[in-house]
């Protein structure tokens, strides 16, 4: 997903737009870009700065300033809950945990090499199963005895989902075992920070209730969620586009932009 | 009398061979699908009636492979391992090595110079480190899986796949396909990256030549290439590589009748 949030100088949100990322990054981003602009009532010309952050970064072409979804990450979720001292964020193809100290980020892990216990998980499971992927929190709300998922890999537990669908296990009870599985492993990379609260669970898949009861399950404490799981690294990106304009300009310095032009370009260019 | 069946439920395809005086006299081959139990009944029926016998005929029967516990009518159930060390020592004597990929797992099998085996490496926890990967790349790419092998083997300029995982893989090849690379090289490409997750199951316990390899990746002559360049070493293979485990459990059936004869 291509996530844009243009923030005021109070960091109150002026627009937010969430798109699918597809395989062109860069028409997309420039998409997502005019769409939040029109939101906002805003001209391309009035924004101040644009830091591009995530996986397909580098594929914005309009933006000032690159940084890592990490820092992005860690600053969104500290202005949503100063009092975070671990972030869990699973996205579509990536699971982190940050540990954050005073406000800053001090360690983190991840996994973005397999696709077990990232959100691809479950979109593979939802489709096997032919449910949307926003279905799947709410069925598994009503299981009262999960299936155990044995195998770690996607590609594995999708058989054995199929294997269990044909014996007649209830539905719930197979989406329940699914997001019980894509926790414990997320839970056990994160334990790796060693736990402190408060926890706080951002990404798409946090959209899923589902997952959310498990991830509180398997760490056996509260988590937080966002209102909007997706958009804390875009938030964190814009808080920083704002601090680093206001720093400049406090010491009396012209911000240092690129020439910045909001046009397609294709992928083959 | 003297008759004695091996039994092979793969996860993908079943195998089934008998023998007579330690000689193959017949083989049959076919697809597991969801049910293991209907699939060895199956392979018994075709491998009796290729030889005109009867079930009352077999002496002793074992049953191996992912589905070993579905083989209602097998005396004896036995690790593939230890049947898949059986039937490539009596094909090839000299092996040492086996790598032995499965449509669910690759194993690398060290042996001494009886046959026995001395240390084995399984890999089943990942789909990209099994002959699935090459599966689910086949699909993708829309070329049957036998024909993977031979069409790889055009590539001039392999892609390199910047991913171990088979779900993260396929979205690699669609990129790749998206971006006009060649079925060629995305396919030496899976090849090579199968190759290096072999390869790092043969540093876990060595690799000593003869080195041979059995399974379904045997019939994949791009498999088989990009593994002896990864390791440096010639490989051998036999002429039915998905048979291997069937024969070996065939032969422990004899061999275990000759002991029982012999006490």
């Amino acid at each position: 997903m291509t996530k844009v949030v243009i923030l005021d100088r109070d960091e109150e949100i002026q627009a937010r737009v969430v798109g699918p990322t597809g395989a062109e990054h860069r028409r997309l981003a420039n998409k997502v870009m005019e769409e939040a602009l029109e939101q906002a009532n805003l001209s391309f010309a009035e924004i101040s700065y644009v830091i591009a952050t995530g996986y397909g970064r580098i594929n914005v072409s309009f933006a000032d300033r690159q940084i890592t979804e990490l820092t992005c990450h860690a600053r969104g979720v500290v202005s949503l809950f100063p009092t975070v001292r671990i972030a869990i964020d699973i996205g579509g193809q990536d699971a982190k945990g940050l540990k954050i100290s005073n406000g800053k980020l001090i360690d983190f892990v991840m996994n973005d090499r397999c696709a077990a216990g990232t959100g691809r998980f479950l979109e593979v499971i939802a489709a096997t199963l032919g449910l949307k992927l926003e279905e799947l929190g709410e069925i598994s709300l009503k299981s009262t005895n999960k299936v155990k998922i044995s195998s770690t890999c996607t590609i594995f537990a999708q058989q054995e989902v199929i294997s269990r669908i044909s014996e007649g296990t209830p539905l719930e009870d197979i989406v329940a075992g699914v997001h019980d599985a894509i926790a414990s492993r997320v839970v056990k990379m994160v334990r790796r920070l060693k736990i402190e609260p408060d926890v706080v669970f951002t990404g798409g898949v946090a959209k899923n209730v589902g997952v959310v009861y498990a991830i509180k399950e398997n760490l056996g404490c509260e988590v937080l969620v966002p209102e909007e799981p997706l958009l804390s690294g875009a938030i964190g990106a814009a808080i920083l586009g704002k601090e680093l304009t206001l720093k400049a300009l406090a010491k009396g310095e012209t911000i240092q932009r690129k020439e910045r032009r909001l046009e397609e370009v294709t992928f083959f260019s | 009398m003297d008759w004695f069946m091996g039994i092979d439920i793969g996860s993908g395809t079943s195998k089934g061979v008998i023998i007579k005086d330690g000689k193959p006299v017949a083989y049959h081959l076919l697809p597991s699908k969801a049910n293991y139990r209907a699939a060895a009944q199956k392979l018994s029926e075709e491998l009796l009636a290729k030889v005109g016998l009867s079930p009352q005929d077999i002496t002793y029967t074992i049953a191996t492979g992912y589905g070993a516990a579905s083989v209602p009518f097998s005396n004896q159930q036995v690790a593939d391992i230890r049947c898949c060390a059986k039937g490539i020592s009596s094909l090839f004597p000299s092996v040492r090595t086996v790598i032995d990929v499965q449509e669910m797992s690759s194993q690398v099998i060290r042996l001494d110079e009886e046959g026995q085996v001395t240390n084995f490496v399984v890999s089943e926890k990942c789909a990209a480190g099994s002959g699935r990967f090459l599966k689910i790349i086949a699909n993708v790419l829309r070329i049957d899986l036998n024909d993977i092998g031979p069409l790889s083997l055009k590539s001039k300029n392999p892609i390199t796949f910047t991913t171990g995982c088979a779900v993260f893989g396929e979205s690699e090849a669609i990129s790749r396909v998206s971006e006009g690379m060649s079925k060629e090289d995305i396919l030496a490409g899976v090849h090579k990256a199968l190759a290096n997750k072999i390869s790092t199951l043969i540093d876990r316990v060595g690799l000593e030549e003869q080195c041979a390899i059995s399974g379904g990746g045997g019939l994949n002559v791009g498999l088989i290439k990009s593994v002896e360049e990864k390791l440096g070493v010639q490989l051998l293979v036999p002429l039915q590589p998905q048979l291997v485990t069937a024969l070996g459990a065939a032969i422990m059936a004899q061999e275990r009748e000759r002991l029982v004869a012999s006490l």
